[in-house]
């Protein structure tokens, strides 16, 4: 088991607190001293599990305000295949047209590659079905509803699209 | 009391009930727990639905509850398809 | 403002209403999924904005409001794990599609 370190369980027992706060909205002294505790416990737990860079890497300026220009690309990305898979589901079910696709990903890093695969299986159309590492490059195994393109590079190109960039943005 | 509320709260419980046919019918483990899922969700729409119609917080402490459960299961049975590696060690 | 909330939680129902839609008719299991992908995001994310404007705006209680975006949030982070444990399982134990994929690259590089 690794050692859990000070910066960790502090950003740990912030967001715990934070979402009890937003959870329970009532600040009397008692909530909150149980609140308190509660996280406190749960951050010396748990932080080891998911924390291993950086732990105050919200609070740079410029990392929040790439993270929230990313949510709105995402958002705009995310109602464009809603609105393509909804149209398919209404039109009776017949023009699918499904296979599975190896793209490679350029990112550097767990949360960046998690991150790409969780907001591509969140988009309609696409989901991400295994991460592998060959020679070298990261591949992503995508079933795609529509196959457009059997090419690989072009592929990744219509499937990432701009999510790739701003991930990087974030990263670094 | 807004009755638009409860009759939105009602069709999304419908549209689970709706997707108890694909439950039943699916002829693999994979279709069954995709239904699942979806009606899991489609039963939290309703309780936040039901929730701000009668104004009782109760249910939306349910619907988290519920959300939580449908991942932890899905996840539980997706790992099991995939040959069983958590329970054969 | 109620017409806008109206409006919102209609979005989410005519979504959803597609996503249950593809559920029942799509040919195979991972197309089944992809359908219901459209469930766990845009009708959820509907019915969230829409009551918690309700409850800031009608209901005036701003914890209610915060717990359902909150609940809203939750299910959109949280749920592509499941998809995605989910297809990778049923590909594993042997589902495949009734008409033949365009191109398999999973398939190819994990035979067993």
């Amino acid at each position: 088991m690794p050692k859990t370190k000070l910066p960790a369980v502090v950003s740990t027992f912030c967001l715990c607190f934070v979402f009890w706060l937003l959870l329970t909205w009532s600040f009397t002294a008692q909530e909150m001293i149980a609140g308190a505790v509660v996280s406190l416990a749960v951050a010396l737990f748990t932080s080891h599990f998911f924390i291993h860079e950086d732990a105050f890497w919200l609070l740079r300026p410029a990392k929040l305000a790439a993270l929230i220009s990313y949510a709105f690309v995402f958002l705009a990305e995310l109602v464009k295949a809603n609105v393509d898979v909804a149209g398919r589901c209404f039109a009776g079910c017949k023009d699918v047209n499904p296979g599975i696709v190896k793209v490679p990903v350029d990112l550097k890093g767990d949360y960046a590659e998690d991150m790409l695969a969780n907001s591509i299986t969140l988009t309609p159309g696409t989901i991400t079905l295994d991460i592998a590492e060959q020679d070298g490059k990261t591949w992503y195994y995508i079933h795609w509803i529509d196959v457009a393109e059997t090419d690989r590079e072009k592929a990744g190109e219509l499937i990432k699209g701009r999510l790739e960039k701003e991930i990087r943005r974030i990263w670094e | 009391m807004r009755i638009e509320l409860l009759l939105f709260s009602v069709a999304f419980a419908f549209l689970a009930l709706i997707l108890l046919l694909r439950l039943a019918k699916g002829p693999t483990a994979a279709d069954r727990m995709v239904a699942g899922d979806s009606m899991d969700v489609l039963v939290c729409c309703a309780m936040v639905l039901y929730s701000l119609y009668s104004g009782r917080g109760i249910y939306l402490d349910i619907a988290i509850i519920c959300a939580l459960l449908g991942i932890v299961d899905t996840m539980l049975v997706g790992r099991y398809l995939e040959k069983g590696r958590w329970f054969e060690k | 403002m109620r017409i806008v909330i109206d409006i919102l939680i209609a979005v989410g129902f005519i979504f959803a209403l597609a996503g249950a839609k593809g559920v029942i008719q799509m040919p195979d299991a991972f197309c089944r999924m992809q359908a219901s992908t459209c469930i766990t995001t845009l009708g959820i994310l509907g019915v969230a904005l829409g009551g918690a404007l309700y409850a800031f705006f009608v209901l005036g209680s701003v914890g209610t409001g915060v717990k359902v975006l909150l609940l809203g949030l939750l299910i959109l982070t949280i749920n592509p794990i499941g998809a995605h444990s989910i297809a990778k399982g049923a590909y594993k134990s042997g589902v495949r599609p009734e008409k033949e994929m365009e191109i398999d690259d999973y398939g190819r590089d994990f035979h067993d």
